[in-house]
């Protein structure tokens, strides 16, 4: 059996939306193996993005244990959450690209981040873009991409630093969808013959059950989990 | 990641919003200009002013005045033979005295024009102020004959335009009223001119200057008859404080305590303090206006800082810490205070000369005016001085003022909370 790459216990998240407080997670609970392809489903407000961010090490637990790799993210520091981050694959809804930056410096700035050289930054952003099917789009910028084009360019992005796993978030929710429908395909590839970890958070039912193992996620909770 | 990626990606940045960092450059630029501009004025005028005072200064030399300073009922008087027992103390290599008297003088063309009648030793007076009491035309004699005497510059040539008005060999009456005689009684000397001064510009204390007539000082003696002198000079042996301070004691004491001892030296050293002081004023007014381009620089950033706030939530999510988005931003800041300062430390230097370039016509400036309204010559060249301290001063004082500034909106985009920042609209 794969490895455990991410286990909560019992976590828990409160937001305070003006001065009252709002409880998005409450006692979740929920392991992923090396290797698994992970729908999170629910509808908006269930705490599914909540959860996403929880395990990007982009916000930190009210409550409960966050164990990425068996570290124990919640005792961790900004500079220690920024370093996990750079092994950490994120992919958003609105795609998120630097708009000032072509497709391949958009994919290099991770690596950039890491400290790597540009040689190498540029070898490895070309062989992603390729990957992706945006070889002949490297030097546009993200307003001369279509939103496909956009979400591929962050997929490669995510993958830059040889991510541990991949976090999406309703990667096509933004998307039209037969351009929906090649990410969908991109990603399965990524997870099938790649071996990449994916969790993948959306509200569309059909999206969901491309992924192997569906958590059902409302008021905060998983309250049911498929696996096919 | 590395400190060269940092600079770049600060760069792309200020790239995105030329107008913008360019205004803000300008600010520095200009607050950067206004002090080099003010400092290498006043510097220049500094120099210029010291060059001007040491040539009829000469730092080795000590004025002996009656009385204990300016102003106030003197009831002591300098005598002329008290040179000679000044010329006999340690450390004096030669003593003169100076008698000064107002007088009208009767041109060869008949004007008469009114100006100091100065008797001195001509050879002690020549060996104390070599540069300065030096002849332009004729010869200045050293055993001068009974009517010999010496004119500066601007009487042979008050317009400074070459209408010369006496030369050498003319003969120039001297009218001076004795006020002290009853009736008053007018007397008349009569000169003949063996040597006009070189220019000297400037003014001098004791020294030689362009408006002045120098007789023999037995005949100022005789004709002014006085026993008393205005002032003497005292040349030293060298210009140490020591010797200084040392000969000033023993002429004081020797003369009971009844004169003022004055160094050139402490002169010039007032003189630059003085002009420390007007420096630090202006540059002190000039660097207001750099700390408003400061302000501007912080306000700025902070509207950037809110613009970019979704980028700073994108940078965190892939891994970028806390520092990092402080360097970036503090470079940006870094990039436009360079950049800012060397232009603003070029343009600073071309204001200079530009307006010394109006101010002086043809780089002459009129700085200090004295005798009569003819001497428009009697000016003093300034070129502006732009000192290694002074550059390396702007550039130290431009970046570290936008690094301050910028220092508050950069700690800000570092403190954002990733999942915010990329929540912001």
């Amino acid at each position: 059996m794969a490895k455990t790459i991410i286990k909560t216990v019992d976590l828990r998240k409160t937001y305070m939306q003006g001065r009252i407080p709002v409880e998005a997670l409450r006692e979740v609970n929920l392991e992923v193996r090396e290797g698994e392809f992970l729908s999170v489903l629910g509808p908006s407000g269930s705490g599914k993005s909540t959860l996403l961010n929880l395990i990007g090490a982009l916000d930190k637990p009210t409550g409960g244990k966050l164990f990425i790799e068996n570290i124990d993210v919640s005792a961790l520091n900004d500079n220690q959450l920024a370093d996990l981050r750079i092994k950490i694959g994120f992919v958003f809804q609105f795609f998120n690209l630097i708009p000032r930056f072509t497709a391949r410096e958009n994919v290099e700035l991770p690596m950039s981040i890491a400290g790597l050289s540009k040689g190498e930054r540029r070898k490895r952003a070309e062989e992603l873009l390729q990957m992706v099917g945006l070889a002949s789009r490297m030097n546009h910028k993200p307003t001369e991409l279509s939103g496909g084009e956009q979400q591929r360019v962050a997929i490669a992005r995510a993958l830059a630093n040889n991510p541990r796993f991949l976090l999406m978030d309703e990667p096509t929710g933004n998307i039209d969808s037969k351009n929906a429908y090649e990410i969908i395909r991109l990603v399965k590839r990524l997870n099938e013959d790649k071996g990449v970890t994916i969790i993948m958070v959306t509200h569309d039912q059909q999206l969901a059950a491309e992924a192997k193992r569906i958590v059902y996620m409302l008021d905060g909770m998983i309250v049911r989990e498929t696996v096919s | 990641m590395r400190i060269i990626d940092l600079f770049s990606y600060a760069f792309s940045a200020i790239k995105l919003r030329k107008l913008r960092a360019g205004l803000t450059t300008l600010g520095v630029v200009i607050g950067i200009a206004a002090i080099v501009a003010l400092l290498s004025i006043t510097q220049g005028l500094q120099v210029a002013i010291s060059a001007q005072l040491q040539r009829g200064f000469a730092t080795d030399t000590l004025i002996v005045a009656a009385g204990g300073g300016l102003g106030g009922v003197n009831e002591f008087n300098l005598l002329v033979k008290d040179a000679q027992t000044i010329k006999e103390m340690d450390n004096v290599t030669a003593s003169i005295a100076v008698i000064q008297r107002i007088c009208y003088i009767r041109m060869p063309n008949g004007q008469t024009r009114r100006v100091t009648v100065t008797g001195v030793d001509f050879a002690a007076y020549r060996e104390i102020y070599s540069s300065a009491f030096a002849a332009e035309e004729g010869e200045i004699p050293l055993n001068p004959e009974d009517n010999a005497i010496v004119i500066g510059k601007q009487v042979s040539d008050p317009w400074g335009n070459g209408t010369i008005l006496c030369r050498t060999g003319d003969t120039l009456e001297i009218l001076w009223t004795n006020t002290t005689a009853r009736p008053l009684r007018n007397e008349t000397y009569v000169g003949r001119v063996a040597a006009v001064l070189r220019e000297i510009g400037g003014f001098t204390i004791g020294g030689p200057s362009d408006n002045r007539i120098y007789i023999p000082i037995s005949k100022a003696q005789s004709f002014f008859g006085t026993e008393t002198c205005e002032m003497i000079i005292v040349k030293l042996r060298n210009d140490d404080r020591a010797t200084i301070d040392s000969a000033t004691k023993a002429i004081r004491e020797a003369l009971g305590g009844r004169v003022s001892v004055t160094s050139s030296t402490a002169i010039l050293n007032i003189i630059s303090s003085v002009f420390s002081t007007v420096e630090l004023f202006l540059a002190g007014i000039a660097a207001i206006s750099l700390l408003v381009a400061g302000i501007g620089i912080m306000n700025i950033m902070i509207v950037s800082v809110m613009e970019r706030t979704r980028e700073i939530g994108i940078l965190k999510a892939l891994g970028m810490k806390n520092h990092q988005v402080l360097l970036i931003f503090l470079c940006e800041a870094a990039i436009i205070g360079l950049l800012g300062t060397l232009i603003g430390i070029g343009a600073g230097w071309s204001l200079a000369q530009i307006v010394l370039r109006i101010f002086g016509s043809s780089d002459r400036v009129g700085i200090i005016r004295q005798g009569n309204r003819a001497a428009v010559s009697n000016g003093i060249t300034i070129t502006p001085v732009l000192t290694p301290t002074v550059i390396l001063g702007a550039l130290v004082f431009g970046l570290t003022v936008t690094m301050v500034f910028a220092l508050y909106p950069a700690w800000k985009a570092s403190k954002l909370k990733p999942v915010d920042a990329l929540r912001y609209e």
